[in-house]
């Protein structure tokens, strides 16, 4: 009972102290960050140890078949040399790990672009064409081939406005064609209303933290006073 | 000038060919080869991460032994930190006692900063309100109280409405487009990037 008045009183204190940001970026609540980032790290460290390096880089070594020796034996050499990234004389032996991870990395990107959103995202956009389905689900077909234009249009305009590169022979102001240049204006207003409902939800997320602190705070200090 | 070795582009360019053929061709052999280079690529991401996190101990352990000018707060990072991970090595993490306090600690920092975050939103969109008055600033303002108006349970009630309720669910679809756009358009950036990597156009793994 008296340890979790305890974890509670430094719930409060905590988040006193972070709640302080709103009279100005002062001591208090650089304390609270540097406590904050201090813990995060740690426990993040404590979790990679314990559910990657371990589990992956030593035990196959101990428990593991010669099978499993030889899988984590490749990762155990790269993850040394990535170990000398931390001393800058000896962080040139840490390239060919950080080669791999990018090649991973770049060869992961490049097919969760085209396969996850590239094909899906232009998918979705021709769904908005099949008429059928929306008179299945009891909307007008008139209505949804309007709909769908307009999703079409408000996509590829939010999408040519991104389009920065310009030609610069015979046009020295390097300026987009005017048609181009209509039609981006008006992607920047669906841009404009994406951000727009994108930033309603952040706030609406960020209300319910708020609403939630402050019934802690009265919840605790009516605990005290009663 | 500085010859630069061609293993580590090699290197990247070859493991990086394979684990992409793995995405579109679905021989066993690939397949196989692609999830082994996957999982030494997630074991190695571990490492990278331990050893980001090490950077960062090693950043503030020089700035609290400063002589000149010592940080108080990164001496309480320091701390913070050597106490979760010493006592986290030693309990383990799925320890109950330890997640209680990693959760005790943890917890009414992240919602207090989202809290503010709330606040500092809120005087944001209104000093956009009072310096920026063009039309895009108007139209993300007005779509943004739209969407609060929605997102407070509006929505079933105005859906009743006859002739209404269609337009403010088209209204509720629309930054649908907006999103696709800017999707498709993360999506092209991405593959350019990664092509960029693959052509040896970009190497970011030589420091």
């Amino acid at each position: 009972m008296q340890q979790d008045f305890l974890w509670t009183l430094i719930g409060f204190l905590l988040t006193l102290l972070v709640f302080s940001y709103l009279l100005g970026d002062h001591f208090l609540f650089r304390l609270v960050a540097s406590l904050f980032v201090g813990v995060a790290a740690g426990y993040a460290a404590v979790l990679l140890i314990y559910q990657v390096i371990l589990p992956r880089l030593i035990y196959p070594f101990g428990e593991g078949g010669a099978l499993a020796i030889l899988r984590a034996i490749v990762p155990l050499v790269l993850g040394l040399l990535m170990l000398t990234k931390l001393f800058p004389r000896f962080s040139r032996l840490g390239n060919l790990s950080m080669g791999y991870l990018v090649g991973v990395g770049a060869a992961v990107l490049i097919g969760g672009a085209v396969i996850g959103t590239l094909s899906g995202q232009l998918r979705a956009s021709a769904a908005g064409f099949d008429l059928h389905r929306a008179a299945l689900a009891g909307r007008s077909p008139v209505g949804a081939l309007v709909e769908a234009v307009i999703f079409l249009f408000g996509t590829i305009s939010a999408l040519l406005y991104f389009q920065f590169s310009v030609r610069s022979k015979n046009n020295p102001q390097a300026a987009r064609p005017p048609l181009l240049e209509a039609i981006a204006s008006i992607g920047k207003v669906f841009i404009a209303v994406t951000l727009g409902a994108i930033f309603a939800g952040v706030f609406a997320a960020a209300l319910a933290a708020l609403i939630d602190r402050l019934d802690f705070i009265t919840e605790f200090i009516f605990m005290l006073v009663f | 000038m500085r010859i630069r070795s061609p293993l580590v582009p090699a290197v990247t360019i070859a493991v990086g060919f394979v684990v992409l053929l793995g995405y579109f061709f679905p021989s066993l052999l690939v397949q196989n080869l692609r999830a082994l280079l996957i999982d030494w690529g997630v074991s190695l991401a571990g490492v990278a991460a331990l050893v980001g996190i090490l950077n960062l101990v090693v950043v503030h352990w020089h700035k609290a032994n400063d002589k000149e000018n010592r940080s108080l707060y990164s001496l309480l990072l320091l701390a913070a930190f050597l106490i979760t991970f010493g006592v986290g090595l030693w309990l383990s993490p799925a320890d109950p006692g330890f997640q209680h306090v990693i959760i005790a600690i943890q917890v009414p920092v992240e919602t207090s900063l989202m809290a503010v975050l709330a606040i500092t939103l809120a005087y944001a969109s209104l000093r956009l309100l009072q310096r920026r008055k063009g039309t895009m600033g108007t139209v993300f303002v007005v779509s943004a109280l739209f969407f609060l108006l929605f997102l407070s349970g509006f929505l079933p009630v105005v859906r009743q409405i006859p002739l209404v309720g269609g337009v403010a669910d088209f209204l509720h679809r629309l930054p649908v487009a907006g999103a696709r756009g800017i999707l498709l358009g993360i999506a092209a950036g991405s593959l350019m990037t990664g092509l960029r990597i693959f052509l040896g156009a970009d190497r970011p793994y030589n420091g």
